[in-house]
């Protein structure tokens, strides 16, 4: 009985724990609005009118904490830290702040560290790199070896890691498909 | 031992273990001296929770990555190579790009890739190398359906559920970080092992139905977020459900994820959050150009 008892708790705790940590917030379906909302996309920009064809005004980096001040339509009006207002796409934000991670100590993720289409601190159309170019790791090789994968295996993992995906043709992707911030 | 007081001090570690630093307090505050033994008790179960949880979500993203990479070379094994369009290939990953920068984990990478199989089947690696199937791709209509199935391997990844199905794997006792130095020997054969489990759990069991479900819900939200349809999952699901009876079941999403007809009642049901929903992009003629390289 215990056994079931300390058991049926330790999947609670688990439960409770996951749920707290990547509970997605619903800034955008509240009826009265957050007074706050954290940037939660690597695209986010302050746009200085509520449609993406207006002038950025600042790019915004993942996890900074804005002030809102109003909602319109599928856009948030807002005030930064350092005082400057403008829009941004609802779902550029959450009303929570996001989790932030960095990829490795490698130097192939300086891309994402820099700003590319992860982390974005730079203004997203700015940034000319790609996405980390990377091929196999050396622990993904040494497990190739000790486990007999084929080659054939390995080079289509390799075409896949080597598959570069730019922020900049992202973002001409969702223009041309009109799709989110781009929507008519 | 007192069984009354037993179920109590559980209780308390169960509850406490939303708050990690505040129970720490509490079971000092209850037993300052460190006697009671059922204080006690219920301090080493939470302290083990807290722990185990911890195994599995706070992983490098380096060892995460390496253990993705490790199951996606098992993954072309099990479902087959990439399909060759190199066209299709970037489309495909300019979709899931889109959704990946509004999920959970936006700041790491993902590589998407459509592998030639004639079973319905998508599925993440740790790390966020993403499986889909060209049966499963050839069989749907819109770029949004695209966008909410990738979205929510996107969503698995951003849980890390995978990590959590292995997380007490053999290999993980005294390993910290995956490097190359662990993976031979006896360590090398636990990796193995592990990497063995994780495939017969995500290639043939499937995660925990739950997991499923929250993948499903997050992914609508990602879908939401970026500007498609999220009903996109929900059709789907539909499509799929039609298809279910002649279907090989064996390695694909009817063996892997939970029954259609619950899944389906439960993104309906959570669609109701979006009342703007077919307002957004559904994107077929695109989409259709893009499927004729399968």
């Amino acid at each position: 009985m215990k056994r079931l008892i300390l058991i049926s708790i330790l999947f609670v705790i688990a439960g409770c724990q996951n749920t707290e940590a990547y509970q997605i917030a619903e800034a955008s379906q509240s009826s009265e609005g957050p007074k706050n909302v954290w940037v939660s996309s690597t695209s986010a920009k302050l746009k200085a009118e509520s449609r993406s064809s207006s002038d950025t005004v600042t790019a915004l980096p993942v996890g900074l904490k804005l002030n809102v001040i109003a909602l319109e339509s599928r856009w948030y009006h807002v005030s930064t830290p350092d005082k400057k207002t403008g829009w941004v796409y609802r779902g550029w934000v959450r009303a929570e702040a996001p989790e932030q991670e960095v990829e490795s100590d490698d130097e192939d993720s300086l891309g994402s560290l820099l700003g590319d289409s992860s982390g974005s601190s730079i203004e997203a159309d700015s940034a000319d790199s790609t996405r980390s170019i990377r091929g196999l790791s050396p622990e993904a090789e040494e497990y190739a070896k000790q486990s007999g994968s084929p080659k054939k295996f390995k080079d289509a993992l390799d075409s896949v890691l080597s598959m570069r995906t730019k922020n900049r043709d992202v973002e001409t992707f969702l223009q041309k498909g009109k799709i989110g911030q781009y929507a008519e | 031992m007192n069984r009354r007081g037993f179920i109590k001090y559980i209780w308390a570690a169960g509850f406490f273990a939303a708050s990690p630093a505040f129970a720490f307090d509490i079971f000092k505050a209850l037993d300052p001296q460190g006697k009671n033994k059922d204080v006690q008790k219920a301090k080493t179960i939470f302290d083990g929770a807290s722990s185990i949880i911890s195994s599995a979500t706070d992983m490098d993203y380096k060892s995460e990555f390496a253990i993705g990479e490790s199951l996606a070379l098992e993954g072309f094994k099990r479902y087959g190579l990439p399909s060759k369009s190199k066209t299709l290939q970037e489309y495909v990953n300019l979709v899931g790009n889109s959704v990946a920068r509004n999920s959970l984990r936006p700041t790491i990478s993902y590589y998407f890739v459509v592998v030639d199989s004639p079973l319905y089947n998508a599925f993440a690696c740790p790390g966020g190398i993403i499986f889909v199937s060209s049966a499963l791709v050839k069989a749907m209509n819109y770029e949004a359906d695209l966008a909410c199935v990738l979205a929510h391997e996107v969503a698995h990844v951003g849980h890390k559920h995978a990590l959590q199905s292995i997380k007490r794997a053999k290999f993980f006792e005294g390993v910290g970080k995956i490097s190359t130095v662990n993976m031979k020997g006896e360590d090398g054969k636990k990796f193995r092992d592990m990497i063995g489990g994780l495939q017969e759990t995500l290639f043939d069991k499937g995660l925990d139905q739950g997991m499923e479900h929250e993948a499903d819900e997050s992914g609508m939200e990602i879908a939401y977020r970026t500007g498609y349809n999220p009903k996109g999952l929900v059709r789907i699901l539909h499509m799929l459900k039609k298809k279910e009876e002649k279907a090989k079941k064996k390695g694909s999403w009817f063996s892997t994820h939970p029954p259609l007809s619950e899944r389906i009642s439960k993104c309906e049901n959570h669609l109701k959050k979006y009342p703007d929903a077919n307002e957004l992009a559904e994107v077929n003629k695109r989409f259709a150009e893009y499927r004729r390289l399968l």
